[in-house]
């Protein structure tokens, strides 16, 4: 029998002795609740009694009460975001009404008392684990699409790098460095309790010249203005709660929810921003690629047919393809209630567009939150509904790979001297070289059409019911659906739609559902004098579901149709696929203070996935925390600290991200299995996986020990925290023992090994009558290096984007050196003819006085390191009467990014076939004849600094002004204003898919822009 | 007391409602809902042929990595790097100087791909064969026999580059040692007779392609004449002729005068003869060629043809875009006799797009002239060296995909197999010529027979009849010049003699890694 089950029986039985002694006699609380600043009366501050389910809110006048309170002495306690916990005993008589008035202090660090973690909330004293928090309603930059954002530079050990400046792009997050080579390394979401499957919402889209952009945030879907807070489990014995999905850690996001406090109040958001690139690549313009053309031709270097392909224009294809790009939101939400029954709905719209032309999103969301309370406030309902619809319009543009290119790529080298568009006798269009591998970009995106959408439901429902005093059964129900589809059309106008066989239409469509059943049994009671046993016991039951069908069709005799008629096309096809996967889970976690000094957290997950194979389905995931309040010692009581923890954790913690199936032997019928015979084709079936018996979990365990700190009278606080972290039976596609029907496959081998040092601060830097300015830090510095790769002695990764680069890759994975470290050839400089030389040894063939110009592999060298010695986050917000002004600063610095953009387009000979390049070509001594090869004159240092975000707002007296408005708000935002970096390509911050674990690759990607928005916030 | 009963009930359903679920949801099974296992198929013929076309599908991948080193290492063809295009890593320049090791970019890409294509139609194979000893099937014996010759093919291939590699009939993944180059050859030829019973000697037309006795007995001739090679791990002359005379096999046989039956064997079966024009064997519709024994099926449809035009041609001269990669050596292109049709599917000269017939020009807008000669393999222009475009493109074609066929084994060969082993168990033998003369007729007017018969004379004959038919690393092994042969001078940067060791492939590092009971081939 499992323990959790055995736990779970304990608990019910507890809870029959428990409803025995239930009948006893109550009394009331009330009182008021007061800011210690102004005075005023506070609204909405929650005040609660532990142990008693019923909570009440303040009104309007800052009063409370609170009925069914057991008889005898008791703890009322506050909650209000932004201002400090205050307890207070009181003494409750038969029938009688206790007074208890509050005076709340506005909170110096703004860290909220109770903190949400897994499956419930805890006191922020009483956390073991490695928690960060954010509040989501500080921390917003201008213009979020996703909630990732909000977290960038404010969570210790969580890097977040956007994918590009796409509207919408993807992020890749890594906590605490990430702990997977080939699984994925995204942190588990859970939104209002639910985990979420984070996977794509809309089929790929074709590549054409290149990979195709990855696709946009799934989690696009919530609306950054509907987040109430964010948490970051880091260490395995906050995020163990979680098991099999937690070894990158949990986020967990909590939606904003009804208040009934204040009677209804109906708020309105509205922005609109305007965004531009903030960087540009440095091609030679029309005149200097002209006079560079003129002067080789002089020089007899180059042919004097390239004259002929001078235009005499003056292009600037950056500019002729990006914009001024409009952004506008509008988010209105009402919220209100009774006592018992609350809700809150908001309807959001979004409208961005991309600094590229041609290039948006498009987003209309809606929400519904009920919370209902019956039984005396023994049974809680709760509902969060939220449907999304958002429309994507993509260009064409290279992330990897790339011959002809998209539109970045022809950004670089299209011929400066040629116009956009010519008028000829066919009437005006765009003007195409003729040449095969270059295409006009501002054609490119205008004519290529790429459309994605997605409408997805969030939905959860939950019951809690108090079964007796401190126990508590809970039931959630969660469902995530979404449809998504991709419609593109590549028409007989562009070279593109004619080179893919007379135009190409293509409709796919993906649907996923994920269903989520929780049940949970929580036993929580203050046991007294300071001592507190809070027990967890719960089931999980998810099953993710997902299938696609795509349609295409090639030969159009007119463009008309678009995608919308492919029954016209001369030649069809389709595809269809389907796969599903189930998680089922046990848990169970105590939690123990002992006389408010000692706090103890042990956790118990059993999990089951059905991806593993037979016998390898089951894990346990145990972990084991503590913290010790030493400023509740009585030795400490006159020391600085108003609160001094020392924390130790250890646990482990599991990652589940591979494929369904990969542990069986997979037959499929497909283009590549099928063989004329005749010259009929006959429909194959090849064995395309190799079954793998012994597939089981990627398992990491992590100890973390820390100390959490507020001075000051807490107008300083803070955390400094050490990790070590090991992941082992790493699931990496290796090569298999042949023969096999794969020439790879998953298998559990390999170690990593991380660790790092975090700091937070957060302070209140002054305080006085009318002005407060908190200002907080983030540091981290995690080092992380692969142990063993199991049988392999290496494997690469990083594959080098552009011509002639076919087979080169960048970095390579290898014992004893961190992930992300590039692998190549060590420049040395040039010779006589203009050739590059690399170092190498005597016994290479081909090398002279210790240089070639055809390096060996045996001469290849680490050369650079992707990682970060250290990142930091500053932010700074002052309040200053009606003024408020926030600065948010993000610097990384020692991590090497190679500069693939450099490397393909800093070439001289790129003009031997008309083609633009990067000024720097224009005084290297490199000849115009010599490839771009691949070594450590791309690699660069990427240290930066980002002034990520100013705001300036200020409250305007709307009360005084309308008699209607409660507040009113107005701000001006900037987004990427500065950046500081010796970098010299487009942005130090760079992602690209090409390969296993890359870090560090910059390949023509999406401009970041530089955006400032203005922004009004009405309450009614 | 009333409020307390409702409580309870209340909690009690609750309560049922959370334990229900433990009990029954922790099944998890998996079964797969778009793909099929093993247990759930070949229940019918049609299931039963539909995995055998899987296992020719394989077939398509020998004209990859396979194909291409054995004619990039040879001085049949270069890739050289053409200003921003070609360098890739140095893989194509590594190819044909062979300066290749087991780390470096020819091994972690060519070489690992000739392995896991030889050894993916191994376990596709061995997964078949397995399957269907439960399955009654009419034709089964039929059936089966095919598996194994195509069995015997793919451990062919992995024999010639690698030499002796594991051998392995069943579906579980082991970590075998390799077997010897001498088992490895003898497993191929007994496989081969074997399936030889149970294979029909012709198919009707809707079958064309499929295995036959005289696929079984062609790769057997090739087997036995390279027999001086393909027998020996180690003894392997790099400097001079390797011999099928005074090698055994089956039977005790000399392996020249078993190359010469085999070679017999189809030439009176009835079922091959020569086509009327040498080009019939190449074109889209060569499936008809009558010369045709064992081919890689192709057709006009996406991911199902032939691509060689985009090896061949030039960007300009084909849609979609070819590549204008590979080339063919000057030295190759001036052995031919002028009068040589068959030197005719060599591009030279002024180009033309070969779907329209315009003139073609470079990028830059010249006019495109392919070149004899190739200045420096370093430093190319785009129109420098001819092209073998032997399979000309299908005027049916899906973008690149183009039906002709390519024929691994065709009569032509035969020809020259039983020439050379008449010529090694006679030198000069008058019988060699005349069968050499046969298959010269129909290439030359006025015919232009040859007077005497050696080694080079063979030699040559080989590469005017098969260049580009990815037999040139193989010829010049047996012939003792594939490492020791340099690129003419005239050309930079081009092959030097290398070491002996080069006559086979390394084992790339990845296997290495994969199987550590791989021994590395010596020298490497």
């Amino acid at each position: 029998m499992k323990p959790v089950r055995l736990f779970l029986s304990a608990l019910i039985a507890l809870w029959w002795v428990a409803q025995l002694g239930a009948q006893a006699q109550t009394g009331a609380v009330a009182g008021q609740v007061t800011d210690s600043l102004t005075q005023r009366p506070l609204v909405g501050v929650e005040v609660s009694i532990p142990g008693v389910a019923r909570k009440a809110v303040t009104d309007q006048d800052g009063r409370f009460s609170l009925a069914g309170v057991p008889v005898g002495p008791q703890i009322v306690q506050t909650a209000l975001i932004g201002y400090g916990q205050q307890r207070k005993a009181v003494d409750v008589s038969a029938g009688g009404v206790a007074t208890v008035d509050f005076t709340l202090r506005p909170q110096a660090a703004l860290l909220e008392a109770v903190v949400v973690t897994g499956y419930g909330t805890q006191r922020r004293e009483a956390i073991t684990g490695s928690v960060s928090t954010i509040e989501a309603t500080t921390a917003r930059p201008a213009v979020t699409t996703n909630v990732d954002q909000i977290i960038q530079g404010r969570a210790a050990g969580v890097q977040i790098t956007t994918n590009s400046g796409e509207p919408g792009t993807g992020v890749q997050v890594l906590i605490r460095g990430g702990s997977s080579i080939s699984a994925s390394n995204s942190p588990l979401y859970v939104v209002d309790g639910v985990p979420i499957n984070n996977v794509p919402t809309e089929p790929d889209a074709m590549g054409i010249g290149g990979a195709p952009p990855p696709p946009r945030n799934p989690l696009n879907v919530i609306d950054p203005s509907d987040v109430a807070s964010i948490t970051v489990l880091k260490d395995a014995a906050s995020a163990a709660i979680y098991g099999s999905r937690a070894a990158n850690g949990v986020i967990l996001i909590e939606t904003r929810r009804g208040r009934s406090a204040g009677g209804p109040t109906i708020e309105y958001d509205g922005y609109a921003a305007t965004a531009s690139p903030a960087r540009r690549l440095d091609v030679l313009n029309g005149s200097e690629y002209d006079q560079f053309v003129r002067a080789q031709v002089t020089a007899g270097n180059l042919d004097p047919i390239h004259l002929t392909k001078l235009g005499g224009q003056n292009t600037d294809w950056e500019r002729a393809v990006t914009r001024s790009a409009v952004t506008h939101g509008h988010n209105l939400a009402f919220t209100g209630g009774t006592e018992d029954t609350r809700y809150r709905a908001s309807m959001n719209y979004l409208n961005q567009e991309g600094v590229a032309i041609s290039n948006g999103l498009e987003r209309i969301q809606g929400r519904l939150s009920a919370t209902h309370q019956d039984l005396d406030g023994r049974l809680r309902l709760g509902l969060n509904v939220t449907t999304s619809r958002v429309n994507n319009r993509y260009i064409t543009f290279e992330q990897t790979g790339g011959f002809e290119g998209g539109v970045f790529q022809n950004v670089a080298i299209f011929n400066p001297t040629q116009p956009i568009t010519v008028t000829d006798s066919l009437g005006t269009h765009f003007y195409e070289s003729g040449s095969t591998s270059v295409r006009n970009p501002v054609a490119l995106a205008d004519q290529l059409i790429n459309l994605g959408q997605t409408t997805r439901t969030l939905a959860n429902a939950s019951a809690d019911f108090d079964l007796a005093t401190g126990l508590t059964a809970r039931v959630n129900v969660g469902l995530d659906h979404s449809g998504g589809q991709r419609q593109e059309y590549y028409p007989n106008a562009s070279p593109v739609g004619v080179a893919l066989g007379g135009g190409l239409a293509r409709q796919a469509d993906l649907e996923n559902s994920t269903r989520t059943l929780q049940t949970t049994l929580a036993y929580n009671r203050p046991l007294g004098e300071g001592n507190t046993l809070d027990l967890l016991g719960g089931y999980e039951y998810t099953k993710n579901q997902s299938n696609n069908v795509t349609a295409q069709g090639t030969g159009f005799f007119t463009d008309a149709f678009t995608f919308n008629n492919l029954n016209s096309a001369q030649t069809r096809e389709t595809f269809s696929s389907a796969v599903e996967d189930r998680i089922v889970s046990f848990f169970s976690r105590a939690n123990i203070g002992l006389k408010d000094r000692f706090f103890v957290t042990g956790v118990l997950r059993d999990d089951g996935s059905s991806k593993f194979a037979e016998g390898h389905k089951w894990a346990l995931f145990p972990a084991l925390s503590g913290s010790w309040r030493l400023s509740q010692e009585a030795f400490m009581a006159n020391g600085p600290f108003s609160d001094l923890r020392l924390r130790v954790g250890w646990g482990l913690t599991g990652n589940p991200g591979v494929p369904s199936y990969r542990s069986l032997l997979l037959l499929q019928g497909s283009t590549g299995a099928t063989y004329p015979w005749g010259d009929t084709p006959h429909g194959g079936v090849i064995p395309y996986t190799c079954a793998n018996p012994d597939l089981k979990w990627e398992q990491s365990s992590q100890i973390d020990a820390a100390v959490d700190f507020s001075l000051l009278g807490s107008r300083l606080s803070g955390s400094v925290e050490y990790y070590n972290k090991h992941t082992k039976d790493l699931l990496l596609d290796v090569s298999v023992s042949q023969p096999a029907t794969c020439s790879t496959r998953l298998e559990n081998v390999g170690k990593l090994e991380n660790h790092g040092l975090e700091l937070s601060l957060d302070a209140v830097a002054m305080s006085r009558p009318g002005m407060i300015w908190r200002a907080g830090l983030v540091f981290s510095a995690d080092r992380g290096k692969v142990v063993s790769l199991g049988p392999n002695s290496f494997i690469t990764s990083g594959g080098v984007s552009g011509q002639g680069q076919s087979n080169q890759v960048s970095e390579r994975i290898m014992p004893g050196q961190p992930l992300g470290t590039f692998f190549g050839p060590v420049f040395s400089g040039w010779d006589a003819q203009g050739h590059q030389l690399f170092k190498c040894a005597a016994s290479t063939p081909g090398c002279v006085n210790g240089t070639t110009t055809t390096p060996a592999a045996a001469d290849y060298a680490i050369i650079g390191n992707a990682n970060p010695d250290f990142t930091l986050g500053v932010h700074s917000d002052v309040t200053w009467g009606r003024f408020d002004i926030s600065v948010l600063v993000r610097a990384s610095v020692g991590q090497d990014v190679f500069n693939n953009t450099a490397l393909v387009y800093s070439t001289k000979g790129n003009a031997l076939q008309d083609k633009n390049f990067l000024r720097p070509a224009l005084t290297d001594p490199t000849g115009i004849h010599e490839p771009a090869i691949y070594s450590s004159r791309w690699i660069e240092s990427a240290s930066f600094v980002r002034l990520q975000n100013i705001t300036v707002g200020y409250d305007l007296n709307l009360p005084v002004l309308t008699r209607t408005a409660r507040s009113a708000r107005v701000y001006v935002s900037a987004d990427n204003l500065l950046l500081l970096t010796g970098y010299s390509g487009l942005d130090p911050e760079v992602h690209a898919d090409a390969g296993l674990a890359t870090r560090g690759l910059d390949y023509l990607s999406y401009p970041r822009p530089r955006t400032v928005t203005g922004g009004l916030r009405l309450t009614f | 007391m009333k409020r307390l009963l409702v409580n309870t009930s209340i909690g009690a359903a609750l309560v049922t409602f959370l334990l229900l679920p433990l009990q029954g949801c922790t099944n998890l099974d998996e079964v797969p809902i778009s793909d099929i296992t093993k247990g759930n198929f070949f229940h019918n013929e049609a299931e039963v042929l539909a995995a055998l076309a899987g296992v020719y599908a394989q077939l398509r991948g020998t004209l990859d990595d396979y194909y291409n080193v054995s004619e990039i290492s040879t001085d049949e063809m270069v890739v050289p790097t053409r200003g921003q295009d070609w360098y890739d890593n140095g893989q194509w320049l590594e190819t044909h100087r062979q300066t290749w090791t087991a780390n470096s970019v020819f091994s972690l890409a060519f070489g690992n791909g000739i392995w896991n294509t030889g050894y993916g139609g191994i376990a596709r194979a061995n997964v078949f064969i397995e399957a269907l000893q439960n399955v009654t099937v009419p034709n089964k014996a039929s059936i089966v026999a095919e598996a194994r010759g195509l069995r015997a093919f793919y451990y062919y291939i992995l024999m010639d580059a690698f030499g002796g590699v594991p051998i392995v009939t069943t579906t579980d993944i082991v970590k075998n040692p390799r077997n010897t180059r001498r088992e490895v050859f003898d497993f191929i030829e007994s496989e081969l007779i074997a399936a030889r019973a149970d294979l029909p000697a012709t198919r009707p037309s809707s079958d064309n392609g499929r295995f036959t006795q005289g696929a079984a007995d062609a790769i057997l001739a090739n087997m036995y004449l390279n027999a001086g090679v393909f027998t020996k791990d180690a003894g392997i002359s790099a400097g001079a002729y390797n011999s099928c005379s005074g090698v055994q096999v089956s039977g005790g046989v000399d392996a020249c005068a078993a190359a010469i039956a085999s070679a017999d064997a189809i030439l009176n079966s009835g079922v091959y003869q020569l086509a009327d024009t040498f080009q019939q064997n190449f074109r889209a519709d060569n499936y008809s060629s009558p010369e045709n024994i064992f081919a890689v099926k192709f057709v006009d449809q996406a991911g199902l043809g032939l691509n060689f035009v985009m090896r061949a041609l030039h960007y300009s001269q084909f849609n979609p875009s070819p590549w204008n990669g590979f080339a063919t050596l000057a030295e190759a292109y001036n052995t031919f006799d002028a009068a040589d049709r068959r030197r005719q599917v060599i591009l030279i000269g002024q180009q033309y797009n070969v779907l329209t017939g315009d003139s073609a020009f470079d990028r830059a807008g010249n006019p495109l002239v392919f070149t004899d000669t190739i200045h420096d393999i370093t430093q190319a222009t785009e129109g420098e060296g001819p092209r073998v475009y032997k399979w000309p493109a299908s005027p049916a074609h899906v973008a690149q995909d183009n039906g002709n066929d390519f024929a691994w084994f065709r009569l032509g060969e035969i020809y020259l197999i039983k020439a050379e082993a008449l010529n090694e168990q006679s030198a000069g033998s008058a019988a060699a010529l005349v069968v050499l003369n046969t298959l010269r007729a129909r290439d030359f007017n006025p015919p232009q027979p040859l007077a005497v018969v050696d080694r080079s004379v063979i030699l040559n004959e080989r590469l005017f009849e098969l260049i580009g038919e990815g037999k040139r690393r193989q010829d010049l092994i047996r012939f003792g010049t594939y490492t020791t042969r340099a690129d003419d001078p005239s050309m930079a940067g081009g092959k030097q003699p290398s070491a002996d060791y080069y006559v086979l492939l390394p084992i790339p590092q990845t296997q290495l890694d994969a199987n550590p009971q791989l021994v590395q081939n010596s020298g490497y």
